[in-house]
């Protein structure tokens, strides 16, 4: 649904072109007290994994974050297995190393606890590994937008496709990432979820392949991939707090314009262990992970519609 | 109920059955120059110092002892007629009006001793001539009765461009709009930019804020009550126009030689029409349109008799591959009929739908293809019976009721993916509402008067359908669903309440008067939306065991003054509403396609009140108004804001508005707009915090709408030009010339913080605007 608002608000956004503008301007609002902020993903993937702990600052303070030292930072699976988290450069990242080339944090169906403590605060934060089902393929077409972008960016190039099926039984949640030669898709609007097979719990999509707008979120809207581009997509099972957190974060992020909803606080599912102690924030998620990656090849390109 | 409604009757027929001998005069009041009805004209007579005005299709009726009277008929912008009358048998007087505008400006207007601003009871009523609507400069030139009404006190709305408008503190979805009598779910084309009113169909319209009638129900803070133009019934008119955005024509003639006539009126958008050979590629498909097409027939049968039929049809399309439209449509018929004179009865039947579709890969036809389609509808039709019975020329009773039929299609909605499609549609939901109401308008004597009436409403959810129940983990968060009872058929749930309406007037003198009024009002239909400016997606849904009825309370105080025999009317009102059961959401609320919508839903009161002042100059060269309201509008739910008191998303604490319309010569005319808002409220992050790379907002308090963004002022100006020349002999051809936001404000829409496009670890506030420049535009009128 969100995606139609989106389609929705592009719609707006080219028929008010003619006369809305948007200016930045100066904001002077008042700040509140700093605040613990968890950045913690874990994987089922052998790599190392890293939990950021740092504070929150005024809105406006560009600087970056303070990291928070000294803390002690582990996570215990429901097998009862301590996996212990150092901040080995005392910079506020706080890093598990797997033993082994094959060593991995993460289980599928596994439960994974965060514990933070620091001075006499203690934190607290839960997540499961959902089941993630595999890429089957990646396919890509010809196209061609109709006015070259202002920005300078490519008129026409490839728009790539992941096939994936969503497993039979509802409630699966996903976080769909891609990569442009090793490179990060990081904007915020950029942030891709689904939910079962398409965008939102209504839909009822139990068991399809992944819709086609869902599909195609392996490059932003009006981008492309060129030729001899590799392009890598990432499936990320989520719990369906992670996806409402998700979620959350792509609509606060930018959150303007005529069908804007009124802001409202990024959900957590990072409490103190004292509930009247101070309250944290940031997300504590877990992920199975599939991979797929191709290196686009115009003799390969399949026809539009096709 | 009935009963109740019968002998009330009786007893009012009781009380002055033994008295003299009295006789009715009646009849209607038409224009001279074509031949519609005018409504709220002043019947006085002048040797009882009383009189009545003619109700909404033109009729009057002044039941008198048997002697010798003079009626003066009254109405602004007319010449004023007197005509003695001997009244020994029941008369029929009807008469026609003419428009003081076709004689020079210099007509010297007798002085009048009625008045309706000080003499009517109606208070919080506001009323805007079409010709005034007309003259006002407008955005892009499209004379747009909506944004008119916008600079009537106690009006306010989210921001340019947002659809609807807002009445004294309430929500958009808490208008009744009223075209012809059947209700317009979507009053806006373009999202919000274009009201779907035509401004060639309409005759009249009446905004009432408060001191509700019992014969209006359903919604809980307004009525826009929106009239068509009957027809020429004198002869044929064919008006037209090219605007910057619309061309438009209107066709009418009399029928069967004067008993009747009609009106044909449409309007299209067409720049794409002007784009459509600069269009290739994907964008060769593209539709980009929106039109509407109002009709009305009437035909008088006999002097008791009359009969109406309308109809509107309006639609906005959208997108290429992508395609995404919407639209409303009524049908209203109407019978007007004089029982005895004394009996006027009314009764309407309607129907009114709005709806809209999305299609995704329209131009994919294949089998094995992706595909999504969704429809949503709201369908409602009605029978409305309204009776007028003039007992004296000192109690006028209505009475009558009203049966509306819902039937609330959310979504019907089909998804394809790789071939395998899959139903995701919502259950539809059916609901009728009943009322019953009966009010009396009694005039105790020279200075004082009532109005007092009740009206009970009855709601019920009729199946199939199903019952939900959620149970409530966290106050202002997602309620998870527990359990579901389908029913087949029957009533599911229902509600009834009783509507009391009250309203006084004191006259202090022939030119001052106080008035007061308490209504209550109750509404079962409700348009969910949490954008800043409602979209065409928002759905209309049905109040249900969990969605309880939405329940006013309102009280306004009024002091009516006019000065130089009434060229200049004036008013001060002061209002205080309670609002009950207001609708909120909860964050990442899911409103579109989601059976457990009602999960996502949170709900509390409103509070409103305010001070509008309001002064209008009637006559002479110069004529216009100013308006000033001082306002708050809150709301308190649970969950939101620490559970206080925060600002609704369109409370705006000044709001002053200057029309000026200055008639130079028979060629020239001259117009302006002054609006000043305060800033709408708005909620601002306090912190600010690293999580994924992007720094994320986060307000420490909790709070909503706790700061305000810039306020928002506008100038406007307008010109009128009369062509001198005669459009082929006959017809006459005027220019509009218009210039919106003339000292080129950017007037912020919203202030919004957001990641800077480049640096995710960078924030930012945005100041958004809708018109970002001035905007001038020229328009081309005729008319044969």
């Amino acid at each position: 649904m969100k995606k139609i608002f989106a389609q929705l608000f592009i719609l707006t956004l080219t028929l008010s072109a003619l006369t809305s503008c948007e200016d930045v301007v100066d904001l002077d609002i008042p700040s509140g007290d700093p605040q613990l902020v968890v950045d913690g993903w874990v994987t089922n993937q052998a790599t190392e994994h890293t939990i950021r702990l740092t504070e929150s600052a005024p809105y406006f303070d560009n600087r970056p974050a303070k990291p928070l030292l000294n803390a002690t930072v582990i996570v215990t699976d429901d097998k009862g297995k301590v996996f212990t988290f150092k901040d080995l450069k005392n910079n506020g990242y706080y890093v598990w190393k797997p033993a082994s080339a094959s060593d991995s944090l993460g289980r599928i169906g596994g439960t994974y606890t965060l514990n933070v403590k620091f001075g006499t605060e203690e934190y607290r934060a839960t997540t499961k590994l959902n089941r993630v089902p595999k890429i089957d393929s990646m396919t890509y077409f010809f196209d061609k937008l109709p006015v070259a972008p202002t920005d300078g960016s490519p008129q026409e190039g490839y728009k790539p496709e992941f096939f994936a099926r969503d497993p039979a039984g509802a409630g699966d949640c996903y976080w769909i990432k891609s990569y442009r030669n090793g490179k990060y898709y990081n904007s915020a609007s950029n942030i891709s979820t689904a939910f079962d097979a398409a965008f939102s719990p209504g839909a009822n999509s139990d068991g399809l392949i992944f819709i086609l707008p869902i599909r195609q979120s392996v490059v932003p809207q009006i981008e492309f991939a060129l030729e001899k581009d590799t392009m890598k997509v990432e499936l990320l099972s989520v719990s369906l707090e992670a996806y409402y957190f998700l979620n959350q974060v792509r609509i606060e992020s930018t959150n303007g314009g005529l069908f804007a909803t009124p802001p409202s606080n990024i959900f957590t599912n990072v409490t103190n262990v004292n509930p009247n102690g101070r309250k944290a924030l940031g997300f504590f998620g877990a992920s199975g992970v599939s991979t797929f990656q191709t290196v686009i090849d115009a003799k390969k390109a399949k026809p539009k519609n096709g | 109920m009935k009963q109740i409604l019968t002998s009330l009757v009786f007893l009012l027929t009781l009380t002055y059955a033994y008295g003299q001998e009295r006789k009715t005069v009646s009849g209607y009041i038409k224009d001279a120059s074509d031949g519609e009805t005018l409504i709220g004209v002043s019947v006085y007579v002048r040797e009882i110092g009383n009189g009545t005005v003619t109700n909404d299709y033109g009729y009057y009726a002044l039941n008198l002892p048997t002697g010798t009277y003079t009626l003066v008929f009254n109405y602004i912008g007319y010449e004023k007629i007197e005509k003695k009358i001997e009244l020994t048998a029941d008369l029929k007087l009807n008469l026609e009006l003419k428009d003081e505008s076709l004689k020079l400006q210099e007509v010297v207007v007798k002085a009048t001793k009625e008045d309706e601003n000080v003499k009517n009871i109606e208070m919080s009523v506001n009323k805007v001539e079409m010709k005034t609507i007309r003259q006002m400069p407008a955005l892009l030139g499209e004379v747009d009765l909506v944004r008119s009404i916008q600079l009537l006190p106690g009006v306010t709305s989210v921001g340019e461009g947002a659809s609807g408008f807002n009445v004294r503190g309430g929500n958009i979805d808490q208008n009744l709009v009223l075209l012809d009598e059947a209700p317009v779910f979507n009053s806006s084309h373009l999202f919000g930019f274009f009201s779907v009113f035509n401004p060639d169909a309409i005759k009249d319209v009446k905004l009432v804020k408060g001191g509700i009638p019992a014969q209006y129900g359903g919604r809980i803070s307004s009525i826009l009550d929106v009239r068509l133009k009957e027809g020429n019934s004198k002869k044929t008119e064919i008006n037209g126009g090219v605007g910057t955005i619309f061309s438009r024509l209107s066709y009418e003639r009399p029928l069967a030689k004067g008993k009747g006539s009609f009106i044909v009126a449409g309007r299209r958008s067409y720049i794409d029409v002007l784009a459509k050979p600069f269009l290739s590629g994907d964008l060769k498909g593209s539709r980009f349109y929106f039109y509407d097409f109002t009709a009305k027939a009437n035909y008088r049968i006999d002097d008791k008799n009359t009969v109406y039929a309308s109809g509107y049809f309006g639609r906005d399309v959208f997108g290429a591959d992508f395609g995404f439209d919407w639209g409303n449509q009524t049908a209203t018929a109407r019978w007007n009929h004089v029982f005895n004179n004394k009996l006027f009865m009314n009764f309407t039947t309607f129907y009114s739908n709005y709806d809209y579709g999305l299609e995704s890969d329209r131009n994919n036809t294949s089998k094995t293809g992706d595909k999504f389609k969704w429809n949503s509808n709201i369908q409602t039709w009605s029978l409305k019976p309204d009776f007028t019975y003039y007992l004296t020329p000192n109690n006028t009773v209505t009475f009558g009721g009203q049966y509306i039929n819902y039937t609330s299609k959310p979504g019907t909605a089909l998804a394809i993916s790789s071939g395998e499609s899959r139903n995701i549609s919502i259950d539809a939901r059916y609901a009728d509402e009943s009322a019953l109401y009966i009010g009396n308008e009694q005039k105790v004597n020279d200075w004082l008067s009532f109005q007092y009436g009740i009206r009970y409403s009855h709601f019920r959810n009729l199946g199939p359908g199903t019952n939900f129940e959620f149970q409530e983990i966290v106050k202002g968060e997602r309620k998870i669903p527990v359990s579901e009872t389908k029913y087949e058929t029957g009533v599911i749930n229902e509600y009834g309440n009783w509507e009391p309406r009250f309203s006084t007037k004191i006259e202090l003198s022939p030119s001052t008067s106080i008035k007061a009024s308490y209504n209550r009002t109750v509404q079962y239909l409700h348009l969910l939306s949490n954008t800043a400016a409602s979209s065409p997606l928002d759905v209309w849904t049905l109040s249900s065991k969990i969605i309880k009825p939405q329940i006013a309370d309102q009280v306004a105080l009024g002091w009516f003054q006019n000065f130089q025999d009434n060229t200049y009317e004036a008013s001060v009102e002061v209002y205080y509403k309670d609002l009950q059961n207001q609708i909120d959401y909860v964050r990442n609320s899911d409103l579109l396609l989601n059976k457990y919508l009602e999960g996502d839903l949170l709900f509390g009161n409103g509070r409103a009140y305010g001070a509008e002042f309001y002064v209008k100059k009637n006559r002479g060269k110069l004529t216009g108004w100013l308006s000033y309201t001082l306002a708050r509008t809150e709301r308190k739910i649970e969950g939101i804001n620490n559970n206080g008191w925060f600002p609704a998303r369109f409370d705006k604490t000044h709001n002053l508005s200057v029309v000026g319309l200055y008639q130079l010569n028979e060629r020239w005319s001259f117009s302006t707009n002054f609006a000043f808002n305060t800033g709408t409220p708005a909620s601002f992050p306090t912190n600010r915090f690293e999580w994924g790379g992007w720094a994320l907002p986060q307000n420490v308090n909790d709070s909503r709408n706790a700061s305000r963004i810039p306020s928002y002022h506008r100038l406007d100006f307008g010109a009128t030009l009369k062509s001198k020349k005669k459009l082929f002999g006959k017809g006459q051809g005027e220019w509009v010339f218009s210039v919106y936001n003339a000292y080129n404000r950017r007037n912020p829409f919203s202030t919004y913080v957001q990641q800077n496009e480049d640096n995710n670890l960078q924030t930012e506030a945005v100041r958004y605007s809708i018109i970002g420049s001035v905007i001038p535009a020229v328009t081309y009128n005729f008319k044969f």
